[in-house]
C-alpha cells in the first residue's frame, strides 16, 4: 500500500509540535529551529505547515552532481546519501518550496526523509493536520476544525 | 551473473560492476582509504587501499597487490587485506605521508593506528596539510569547472590554479574545500561575499531577506549543466516556503 504525506492546512493551529518532533527525532538537538517540517504562521492559532514534497520529477535531482539524491523505493522518499554529497548547496538553492536546509551548525544538507516510512511528526500532532495516509485516502477532503472548541478544551 | 568472492576468507556475493573496496564493504572487512569518496570515480591515488589479490585461474599461491578502490571483482578471486606484505605496504605510505604532513591530525592518526608514531623518513621542514589525495581537483573536474589541478611533480608537486592566480574557471562552489579530508583549502563565506583560490565571488542573495547560498557563477552553472530554470535559485529557501504557504492558504478547501 503506497502511503503519502497528507497535510490539511484548514486544521493546523501552528502549535509547532511537529516542527519540536522533528528537530529531536534527527537528534538535531532538539532545536525547533533546525526542523524539517516547517510551519509558515500566519495569525493566532493558523499555520501552514511546509514539508518536503518528494516530487517524481525533483529539481534537487536534477541539479545533484554526484546523485547524492535518490528515491527510496520502500517509502518514497528522495533520501540524502550523505557518503556522495560534496555540500555544493546547490539542492538548497534549486528547491522550488524551499524544503531542503542548510544545517550551519552539523554543516550538511537537511531534508525530510519521511523517517524510514514512519513520519515522527504526524503522532504528535493534536489536529490531524498532517497525516501519513494511503494515497487513495489523501484526495478526501479535510473535516473543518471546530476551533472554538479546541480553546475550551485547552483551559483559559 | 553476480560474481562470488573471497575476501580474508569471507565468501562474498555482488553485483558485477562492484570494485575490491565494494565486496570487501559488503563483506563487513575494513580497508583504508584516503582518495577514495563514494560520490566520485575511483583514481587508485593514495595507494593506501592495496589488497593482495589471486584470480581463479593463478596458481594457489601467487597474488598480485592491487588497489581495492578501482580493480573490479571477479567469479573465483581470492582477496586478502591483512597479508604481511600488504601490512608493510600500507605502513610505507603512511611513513612517507607522516613524511610530508607531520602535523596533519589525519595523518598522524591513521599512522598510529598502523603502529607508526615518528616517521623514519626526515620529516618536512615546512609541514604541510595537503596530503595530494586528488579529491579537490577530481570533485572540481566531475561538476565541469576544472579550475584548479596538481601541478609540478615529485617533491614540488602542488595543488594550485593555473598559473596560481585567481582562477578565472572558478565558479565558488567550495566543493574542493569542502571535500578535503585535512581541510587545508582556506576560504571565507557570507551571505554578501564568498572567497576562495584568491578570488572573490558576489553571492546570489533574496531581495527580501537577503539570504544566500550559492554564488551567482555557481547558479549560472549549474543551470547550464542540470536544465533546471536559473529563476528558481533567485529566492532563498525561506522565501520560497513562505510563497508555498501563502499559495496552500488559497487553496483550502474548508474554512
Amino acid at each position: 500500500m503506497k502511503m503519502i504525506f497528507k497535510v490539511s492546512v484548514e486544521r493546523c493551529i501552528a502549535c509547532g509540535k511537529c516542527e519540536l518532533a522533528c528537530a529531536f527525532a534527527h537528534g538535531s538537538e532538539g532545536r525547533p529551529a533546525k526542523t524539517r517540517i516547517n510551519i509558515h504562521r500566519r495569525g493566532p492559532e493558523l499555520g501552514t505547515p511546509v514539508v518536503c514534497f518528494q516530487c517524481d520529477d525533483a529539481a534537487c535531482v536534477a541539479v545533484c552532481p554526484t546523485e547524492a539524491l535518490t528515491r527510496n523505493r520502500e517509502t518514497g522518499a528522495i533520501d540524502m546519501v550523505r557518503e556522495r554529497c560534496i555540500l555544493c548547496r546547490m539542492c538548497v538553492a534549486a528547491c522550488p518550496f524551499g524544503n531542503m536546509l542548510w544545517d550551519e551548525t552539523y554543516h550538511c544538507v537537511q531534508k525530510c526523509d519521511l523517517c524510514e516510512g514512519d513520519p515522527r511528526c504526524v503522532p504528535f500532532c493534536p489536529t490531524g493536520a498532517i497525516a501519513w495516509v494511503p494515497v487513495e485516502e489523501a484526495a478526501r477532503p479535510p473535516q473543518p476544525l471546530d476551533r472554538e472548541a479546541l480553546v475550551l478544551e485547552g483551559g483559559v | 551473473m553476480m560474481p562470488t568472492l573471497h575476501i580474508n576468507g569471507r565468501r562474498v556475493t555482488v553485483a558485477e560492476d562492484a570494485t575490491i573496496l565494494d565486496a570487501a564493504r559488503a563483506a563487513s572487512v575494513h580497508i583504508p582509504t584516503l582518495c577514495q569518496f563514494d560520490g566520485l570515480e575511483p583514481w587508485g591515488g593514495c595507494r593506501l587501499c592495496v589488497v593482495d589479490m589471486s584470480r581463479e585461474s593463478w596458481d594457489d599461491d601467487w597474488f598480485k597487490v592491487v588497489t581495492a578502490c578501482n580493480h573490479p571483482v571477479e567469479e573465483g578471486m581470492t582477496v586478502l587485506t591483512d597479508s604481511e606484505r600488504i601490512v608493510e605496504t600500507r605502513r610505507v605510505v603512511l611513513d612517507l605521508l607522516l613524511a610530508r604532513c607531520p602535523e596533519t591530525p589525519l595523518v598522524q592518526r591513521l599512522a598510529r593506528e598502523h603502529g607508526i608514531e615518528k616517521t623514519s623518513f626526515e620529516p618536512n621542514p615546512e609541514p604541510d596539510d595537503c596530503i595530494l589525495c586528488g579529491l579537490c581537483t577530481r570533485v572540481c573536474d566531475h561538476i565541469g569547472v576544472s579550475a584548479i589541478a596538481s601541478v609540478n611533480r615529485g617533491w614540488g608537486r602542488e595543488i594550485a590554479p593555473p598559473f596560481h592566480q585567481a582562477p578565472p574557471d572558478c565558479i565558488g562552489c567550495l566543493a574542493c574545500a569542502e571535500i578535503c579530508p585535512t581541510d587545508c583549502i582556506p576560504y571565507s563565506t557570507s551571505s554578501s561575499r564568498r572567497e576562495i583560490w584568491g578570488r572573490e565571488f558576489e553571492m546570489l542573495r533574496d531581495p527580501k531577506t537577503g539570504e544566500a547560498v550559492i554564488t551567482k557563477e555557481q547558479a549560472e552553472h549549474f543551470a547550464r549543466r542540470s536544465g533546471v530554470p536559473l529563476a528558481y535559485f533567485e529566492t532563498s529557501d525561506t522565501s520560497k516556503r513562505r510563497e508555498m504557504a501563502k499559495t496552500f492558504e488559497k487553496l483550502q478547501v474548508v474554512k
